[in-house]
């Protein structure tokens, strides 16, 4: 005898197994490949974007000077050290003058010697005029009493050939005062020369700086050009900052910037882009330009790393959408949207995007239309879709 | 007594092995039942009754001899009937030492099984299952578990599935070994009952002295041979 | 007639249902040992779809850059851009290494890529598109990294501004991506301390070291540390060319070799996941007769429970074939049981996984007739062990 609400045993096995075929049923259409996609959808909206540029850099300095010899030599001192600041003309080093004290006095000796054989010359010449006079007047002497027949023609001839020949010889002593003038001229350069290079070993600073490298100490032997301090100048560092080509675009002078030193992680420091450097680096595909700081911060090095971020003008009212929403079919940019219930794959050309990955539609799509953003799985033209808040739980 | 129908049996016989080895279980039994008769089979163990039983029952080939069962005979020096499981579902009642209920049926359906296997509509095999628990007073117990029963319900419930096809014969073995002496006597009382009503020859194979004093035949068994005597009869309550 | 075997397992419900509980967890297994393999290949295959390239240039007799290490100059992808058909080149870079996020680290690779090019994971699960040239990662929700989670790769740290799914290598590794300067660089730039044992070995070496040509030690150490190597160069070939002849231009080049599609499948699947294909086959056959096995011990045991049953109704007259049918229905509907248990239990345990498990509803089908076939084999030793119940010992006890 049944009673009406106690069903007997087979009905309520049959309950449970119709109740496990429809778990199962559930568990085939809702997980694996039979069940619709989940994805999560938006619309396209007005807004700002806010483009900016991105790029890593080094601290460099705009001015680094070497500091070294003219001349291979030998470095007697090094005066100051890394980190010292120096004021311009300040003496830094100097380098073993060697043999050049001693070729400064050979030098002015040999000026010396050149001065006497000046004053020599000069004594021959007086002496050769005195005798060209004497001949002179000899000369006319006898050709008077040659006219007047008191003496041989030869004699007269004698006499003429011995003024000629003191006349070659004024030239002759002439000639010489001017040869060793011109030789007193080049010893007294040599000997201005030599002062000069004597003055060169002392390495001063060409300008108000901070010492940044010693790079060789007392005793050692360097070559011409071969830096034995290095200076820059702290006032002057900035930031050479590397941003791909690809994503440069918009990049001009004056663009103002947001530096963060990788030392300091905290803090952002304002700066503005100065200067775009006409050659771009071809093998990593950069272009380089230089950020100054707007005011300087303390305790910064060269070449350490820094990230600076190049706010460029916002866009306002412009369409804009996620960039996660974007879709790449081929080189074609273009989003999945969905209109009278149909999923369709639609492209679009985007205008600027900013580094919060808002990204402007330019073509393509109205205000309101609804994109998929993200997906479980790769869309096609006929997937079935399932709206839902959240493809991917992100704990916080 | 109307011998053409019940159980008849004519010198049957049977030896198991061969040779030496060789034992005769039954040895030229003779035995007559009419349809309507309880009779009592009566023998110490190892005196060949069980071997009688199997032999009738149609599950032990025996060696020599008649078996004449509902006026058909069913073996004469060999089997006569092709399909012996219709024979015992159709024409033999069992009635065993112990209920043998199956149990993951319930009570109706232990009796219906027979009538469902000979075929009849499952309805109809249910209308008659509840019919006999009925008649042995257990309709009241028509749903229960097997395991919910009491040991005289149950026995009540086997005597009901061997009648559930009217077969023309039951073959009980020890059928009150389990019972008490007033159980015992009911069940008896019962198979009269039963006999009387559905015209059908009952064997009672016993040892049980509290009811062998209510047959009124009784076959004795000894070494395979069977030996009829007058029993008392004593009438029951 | 009424159905025996049901009535049997109606009554001992608990038992049978526990039973196939057990059964229906060894099904799971081998369910998603199944998956597994499946899951193998899958990974391979969403990694070749995903990269969105129909060439895969690589260094010459290499099978990379997947199966085997790579390395080709950075700049060949121009020449590559100047062939007939090829639509896109891109240089990538692959690296399986630990990436760190606070004290925890993730065995993930790390791939080097150029936005917009092939490469780039094109769709996202979280977050957005990296905008600034360095220092941001998309990772793979495999990872368990969150947007805004700062990780460390190599000497730089990076800011995770997307997630995505189903992005994994072939090994199975979650990977996460970032602008491809910073990818060479972790991969080709040692170490602080291998960097200044180089330089000090420089230095040593008189003929870098000349004292008479100043600068030049200095422009030697910063040409050692600069990478210009990618691992791999992904074409997209242009509509209307044939990858495969696209291909054979570019294997002309006598230091490059160019897989199509269908060739980088061969090696990921055939090359890559074949040992763990045998393993994993060698384990569902074992798997298959374990449970074979099991569903006929358990069959026959609860056959032999019914032996009195099985002597009593064949006295009274059921047909062997009966007898058979309720052994066989019992041990089919074990199957059932075991079945619907090992898939809920393998899709319900599979996303547990660390690596990717795919339950293919064409593996369910064939798991579910293989297991019935097994229950019915499985249930034959009962059976001959119930036909050969002699009605005869129903009587006489």
């Amino acid at each position: 005898m049944k009673i009406s609400f106690n069903l007997p045993r087979w009905a309520w096995f049959s309950l449970l197994g119709i109740a496990l075929l429809l778990a199962f049923a559930w568990v085939a259409t809702t997980s694996g490949p039979l069940a619709p996609i989940k994805v999560t959808m938006t619309r396209v909206a007005r807004g700002v974007v806010a483009p900016a540029l991105f790029g890593i850099g080094t601290i460099e300095a705009r001015r680094a000077y070497l500091i070294g010899p003219t001349v291979p030599g030998r470095v007697r001192s090094v005066l100051v050290d890394v980190g010292d600041s120096v004021k311009a003309g300040q003496l830094l080093a100097e380098m073993d003058p060697v043999d050049l004290d001693a070729r400064v006095t050979s030098a002015a000796a040999a000026t010396a010697r050149a001065g006497s054989a000046v004053t020599t010359a000069e004594a021959q010449l007086d002496d050769a005029k005195s005798r060209q006079a004497l001949a002179g007047s000899e000369a006319r002497r006898f050709a008077d009493l040659g006219r007047k027949g008191f003496v041989s023609q030869s004699v007269v001839d004698g006499k003429l050939q011995q003024q000629q020949s003191a006349d070659a010889q004024i030239a002759a002593a002439e000639s010489a005062l001017v040869s060793t003038r011109q030789d007193l001229a080049r010893q007294d350069a040599d000997r201005v020369g030599a002062k000069q290079q004597r003055r060169n070993i002392r390495l001063e600073a060409p300008t108000d700086g901070v010492v940044t490298a010693r790079d060789a100490e007392p005793g050692s032997t360097v070559v011409a050009g071969q830096a034995v301090l290095q200076l820059i100048d702290p006032a002057s560092l900035w930031v050479k900052t590397r941003l791909d080509q690809s994503r440069s675009a918009g990049l001009r002078v004056g663009l103002p910037a947001e530096i963060r030193l990788r030392s300091n992680a905290r803090e952002l420091f304002a700066g503005k882009l100065v200067r775009i450097e006409p050659n771009s680096d071809s093998v990593t595909e950069e272009r380089i330009a230089q950020v100054a700081f707007d005011r300087m911060p303390q305790g910064v090095s060269a070449n350490e790393m820094a990230d600076v971020t190049l706010h460029q003008p916002g866009v306002t009212d412009a369409l804009i959408l996620p960039n996660a929403s974007l879709r790449f079919r081929g080189a074609q940019a273009g989003v999945w949207l969905r209109a009278d219930g149909h999923l369709r794959f639609v492209p679009v050309k985007t205008g600027a995007e900013g580094l919060d990955g808002k990204v402007q539609i330019v073509e393509g799509l109205k205000a309101g239309d609804e994109v998929v953003v993200y997906s479980e799985r790769e869309l096609a033209d006929d997937s079935r879709i399932k709206v839902v808040d959240a493809v991917a739980a992100t704990a916080k | 007594m109307d011998k053409a129908v019940g159980i008849q049996i004519e010198g049957l016989s049977k030896r198991y092995g061969a040779g030496e080895a060789a034992v005769d279980a039954l040895r030229e039994v003779n035995m007559n039942v009419a349809p309507g008769e309880v009779v009592g089979l009566i023998g110490p163990s190892g005196s060949g009754k069980t071997t009688l039983l199997k032999c009738l029952g149609a599950v032990v080939e025996p060696t020599s001899g008649r078996i004449t069962l509902g006026g058909e005979v069913i073996y004469d020096n060999g089997w006569k009937i092709s399909d012996l499981r219709v024979l015992r579902r159709d024409r033999i009642g069992f009635i065993f030492q112990a209920p043998y209920l199956i149990p993951f049926l319930d009570a109706t359906d232990n009796v219906a099984l027979l009538p469902m296997l000979a075929g009849r509509p499952n309805a109809e095999a249910r209308a008659r299952a509840l019919e006999l628990l009925q008649a042995l007073g257990v309709a009241q117990r028509a749903n229960a578990e097997i395991s919910e029963l009491s040991g005289g319900e149950q026995q009540r419930i086997s005597i009901a599935r061997a009648l559930a096809n009217r077969p023309p014969v039951i073959l009980a073995d020890e059928p009150t070994a389990p019972l008490d002496s007033d159980r015992g006597l009911s069940v008896v009382r019962i198979l009269n009952q039963m006999a009387s009503e559905y015209q059908t020859a009952i064997i009672v194979v016993t040892h049980d002295e509290k009811i062998i004093p209510t047959f009124k035949r009784i076959y004795n068994i000894r070494d395979g041979r069977t030996f009829e005597e007058a029993g008392e009869g004593r009438a029951l309550q | 007639m009424i159905n025996l075997a049901g009535r049997d397992i109606l009554h001992g419900w608990g038992k049978f249902v526990l039973t196939g509980l057990g059964l229906g967890l060894l099904i799971g297994v081998t369910f998603t040992m199944a998956g597994v393999y499946r899951g193998m290949v899958d990974d391979a295959k969403v990694l070749l779809n995903n990269s969105g390239a129909d060439l895969w240039v690589v260094q010459k007799d290499t099978l990379g850059p997947y199966a085997e290490s790579s390395s080709i100059p950075d700049d060949v992808y121009r020449d590559l851009l100047g062939l007939p058909g090829v639509a896109q080149a891109a240089n990538v870079t692959y690296l399986n290494m630990q990436v760190r996020k606070g004290d925890t680290d993730v065995r993930a690779t790390v791939v080097g890529f150029e936005p917009g090019q092939p490469g780039e994971p094109g769709y996202l699960a979280a977050g957005r598109r990296i905008t600034r040239s360095h220092y941001e990662a998309v990772a793979d929700v495999m990872t368990r990294f969150n947007v805004g989670d700062r990780i460390r790769i190599r000497r730089h740290d990076y800011t995770v501004v997307g997630l995505t799914r189903r992005m994994v290598s072939s090994g199975g590794d979650p990977m996460v991506f970032i602008p491809l300067k910073d990818a060479q660089e972790a991969q080709f730039l040692k170490d602080n301390d291998a960097i200044v044992n180089g330089r000090t070995r420089t230095a040593a070496n008189p003929a870098l070291n000349r004292p008479g040509v100043p600068g030049l030690l200095d422009a030697i150490n910063v040409s050692q540390a600069r990478n210009h190597n990618v691992n791999a160069v992904l074409v997209r070939v242009a509509d209307g060319h044939s990858a495969e002849a696209v291909a054979q231009d570019i294997r002309h080049w006598k230091h490059l070799q160019a897989f199509t599609r269908e060739q980088m499948d061969d090696i990921l699947i055939a090359k890559m996941i074949g040992a763990h294909s045998e393993q994993i086959g060698i384990f569902l056959v074992i798997l298959a007769i374990v449970s074979a096995a099991m569903v006929a011990f358990i069959i026959y045991t609860m056959t032999l429970g019914k032996i009195r049953e099985i002597a009593v109704l064949k006295l009274i007259g059921t047909h062997n074939r009966t007898i058979a049918g309720l052994i066989l229905q019992q041990a089919l509907g074990l199957g059932l049981i075991g079945f619907v248990v090992g898939k809920l239990a393998a899709t319900a345990w599979g996303p547990a996984f660390p690596k990717y498990v795919l339950l293919e509803t064409g593996d369910a089908a064939r798991g579910f007739v293989i297991v019935m076939v097994i229950c019915a084999i499985a249930s034959t030793l009962a059976i001959r062990a119930a036909l050969k119940v002699d009605p005869a010992t129903a009587i006489g006890g």
